[in-house]
């Protein structure tokens, strides 16, 4: 990118936006903030920022309506902020077009990986797509529709692929069980979560080098699922 | 001659003498006077010999021999009961019975003349204390009607209280009242209405069941009166007979021992209320004290850091600064725990804790735990046997992530550094629960303090000064119960376990795996 990205922080409390404008600031972004839903769709409008980061306790609006009225207009990266007892609401927000979550107190470290990753997909869609993702031993060609671990090729149902490859090319993202479930079985199925549950676990038990620790196909608890490239 | 003797001798000769006395024969008259103690031989007052009282003495004298007792007036009276007159007003009628006496007892015997003017008084005499004595005993009569009627209501009453006394629900009472009342007023319907603290709802309790015979107005009313102010009412519905002043009076006696008896309930029901008020300000102020020490701890620390590295005083080292850094990270985390067992335990509390339940693999929940309490972990070996093959479980998982965290936590400040922590996980033999254990190697809790340890700050020695609110373990059972499932702690030969269950069924189904392995055969 010829200048740093942009980031918008939408948040009511001072302290924090003090905070993200301090530290983000130090690993070169420019920040702009704002403090209600308004100001934020307002500035969104004016400065076209490179990523969001939205809290969903915001004082005026409902921040998963902000969610949606960005997303009438803009396909820029959000990632919402919930505070503990704000499952459901984190839920909605990714249906409804964020990219990711974090969970108040959270790290900067996790912060900052998620924007990255939530940019690097932006770029990817107007750019070409990763036709090949690595994570340790295992290789996902998409073109191909096969993946390999060590070389060797593992065989996997039609279903099972289609949610790998799913998962595998919004690598770094999580994908709730809803859409993960549309977009895999299909609209009907949207609920039927004990489909994906089990498609997770015949995934990992042919990939992982320990089902029972996951290191690629992970499972967001309440949320949905994420897989983590080499990248991440 | 005993006096019996002589009550004989008499009554063999009555005849003798009587003649002997209307007669005036003077053998016969000496004769009747040495027989007979003086007030039998009818010697007046004043000395004169009167035939009147010779009459009315034989006749005493017969009724004694007849009735072979004392006599008192009142036998005598019962006697000339019988020979009742009704004297109507302003007449006197002569009435065949009135003469009775006249028949058998004044001469000339069983002719109705009246031949001597003495005898007049005698027949006078003996209507008027027949008539007193007729008075006498339709009062004693009344008297003694009266007396069992009030009996009958004391016994009713009695009745009323004794049952009453054994209950203790306001419902029962009610029922209890609207029986009695039913019965002995004989009512086509009693309701009873009581106004219940705390927020004085109104709640009807009615005898028959249905509005049928309650739709008018009910016949009597009373209400349930006490010094606290009106408790209640009582409606009747009965039209059959009319209530009398004493019906009235019953009524209102009934009220009153019914209006103690909702009394006596609404007091046991506030003085219940003031327990758990008493309990429950009890805990709070054990959980505020619990509290604000578990909260200032890792204030105090993060404080300590956060302004040692702003002062300029010193210059800090890379690793110095570096440590008081990660102390201050540690810290929060510990904070942050914490508020989460403040809210689980509020939403316990308050019964707002509905678990939001999905289907879930537990090796995810305890990976996921794992991962985050990594540092917690540091000091221990773990041993792992969560298969991610294990039927799903139907739970809310932060939540289940919140006990097996807190689960941990406490192995982790009672087992030995070094010692291993071990979870497994196994379907019960049917298939309805699934049964998971933390182990570890700490040391035994005394079998009488093993169903406590889930209590609230429960600490089974005072010198367990161990870090946390004390809330931990409780929020485990609440969590675990609302999911349906049991939570327990044994001793183990070689050391301690918690364990709980989770369901494996929700809304009495499985998850649809066939179904889906289905679908999954199908498209491979």
């Amino acid at each position: 990118m010829s200048t740093n990205p942009h980031i918008l922080v939408i948040d009511d409390e001072s302290q924090i936006l003090r905070a993200l404008k301090t530290i983000l600031t130090e690993k070169k972004f420019r920040v702009t903030t704002a403090s209600t839903g308004e100001e934020g769709l307002t500035l969104a409008a004016a400065v076209q920022p490179d990523a969001i980061i939205l809290d969903l306790g915001l004082p005026d609006m409902d921040g998963l309506t902000v969610c949606e009225r960005l997303r009438e207009w803009t396909q820029t990266p959000i990632i919402v902020l919930s505070a503990r007892d704000q499952e459901h609401d984190k839920v909605l927000a990714l249906d409804r077009g964020a990219d990711d979550y974090l969970t108040k107190p959270f790290g900067i470290q996790e912060l900052l990986a998620r924007v990255r990753v939530a940019m690097r997909h932006l770029t990817q869609t107007h750019g070409s797509k990763e036709m090949v993702i690595v994570a340790g031993k295992v290789k996902i060609d998409l073109t191909r529709h096969r993946a390999t671990r060590e070389e060797v090729e593992v065989k996997l149902t039609a279903t099972e692929f289609k949610l790998l490859a799913h998962l595998a090319s919004n690598s770094g993202r999580v994908l709730t069980h809803r859409s993960i479930l549309t977009h895999v079985w299909g609209e009907p199925e949207a609920d039927n979560i004990e489909y994906l549950r089990v498609s997770m676990r015949q995934l990992r038990k042919k990939l992982e080098d320990d089902p029972a620790q996951p290191q690629f196909l992970l499972t967001e608890p309440g949320v949905g699922c994420r897989f983590m490239s080499e990248e991440n | 001659m005993t006096q019996a003797q002589q009550l004989h001798f008499a009554l063999r000769n009555f005849k003798r003498l009587d003649h002997a006395a209307s007669s005036k024969s003077r053998e016969d008259v000496e004769l009747s006077h040495e027989f007979y103690p003086p007030v039998l031989s009818g010697r007046s007052l004043d000395g004169g010999d009167h035939p009147v009282y010779r009459h009315i003495a034989l006749l005493y004298l017969r009724l004694c021999a007849q009735h072979q007792r004392h006599c008192s007036p009142l036998s005598l009276a019962y006697w000339t009961h019988r020979l009742a007159f009704r004297i109507r007003r302003g007449r006197c009628r002569l009435h065949p019975r009135l003469l009775r006496p006249q028949l058998f007892f004044i001469a000339p015997r069983f002719t109705f003349n009246v031949s001597h003017w003495q005898d007049w008084i005698v027949l006078f005499v003996l209507l008027l204390e027949s008539s007193a004595i007729s008075y006498w005993v339709n009062h004693a009569q009344t008297s003694l009607d009266e007396a069992r009627a009030r009996e009958r209501e004391t016994t009713h009453l009695y009745e009323l209280s004794i049952s009453l006394a054994g209950l203790r629900s306001e419902e029962d009472i009610a029922f209890a009242i609207a029986e009695h009342l039913k019965d002995i007023f004989e009512a086509d319907a009693v309701e009873v209405l009581t106004f219940t603290a705390p927020h004085r709802t109104i709640k009807t309790y009615r005898i028959p069941k249905g509005d049928a015979a309650t739709a008018a107005q009910p016949s009597h009313s009373v209400q349930l009166i006490t010094p606290r102010g009106q408790l209640g009412e009582i409606r009747l519905w009965q039209w059959g007979s009319p209530f009398q002043p004493k019906d009235d009076q019953l009524f209102n006696a009934f009220a009153s021992i019914s209006a103690l008896a909702v009394e006596r309930v609404t007091l046991a029901q506030a003085e219940a209320r003031g327990k758990i008020l008493e309990e429950s300000d009890r805990l709070k102020s054990a959980l505020l004290s619990s509290v604000s020490h578990e909260l200032r701890t890792p204030l105090a620390t993060i404080k300590a850091a956060s302004t040692g590295l702003r002062s300029g005083e010193v210059e800090w080292g890379a690793s110095a600064s570096q440590e008081l850094i990660a102390a201050i990270d540690e810290e929060t985390d510990q904070l942050n725990r914490l508020v989460g067992n403040l809210l689980d335990m509020s939403r316990i509390e308050s019964g707002a804790l509905k678990p939001n339940k999905q289907w879930d693999t537990l090796s995810d929940i305890v990976s996921s735990v794992l991962s985050h309490n990594r540092r917690t972990l540091e000091n221990h070996q773990l041993d792992v046997d969560v298969s991610d093959d294990l039927p799903l479980v139907a739970v809310d998982h932060s939540q289940i992530d919140q006990v097996v965290t807190n689960l941990l936590s406490t192995s982790v400040k009672y087992a030995p550094r070094g010692t291993t922590i071990r979870i497994h996980a196994r379907p019960n033999v049917d298939f309805t629960m699934m049964n998971v254990q933390l182990s570890n190697e700490g040391p035994h809790v005394p079998d009488e303090h093993l169903t406590h340890s889930f209590d609230k700050f429960y600490r089974v020695t005072a010198a367990d000064r161990v870090t946390g609110t004390g809330l931990g373990l409780s929020i485990c059972k609440g969590i675990v119960e609302a999911h349906g499932g049991r939570i327990w702690a044994q001793n183990l030969p070689k050391g301690f376990a918690f364990n709980f269950t989770l369901p494996l069924m929700w809304e009495g189904a499985r998850p649809k795996i066939a179904n889906s392995e289905q679908h999954m055969a199908d498209s491979g």
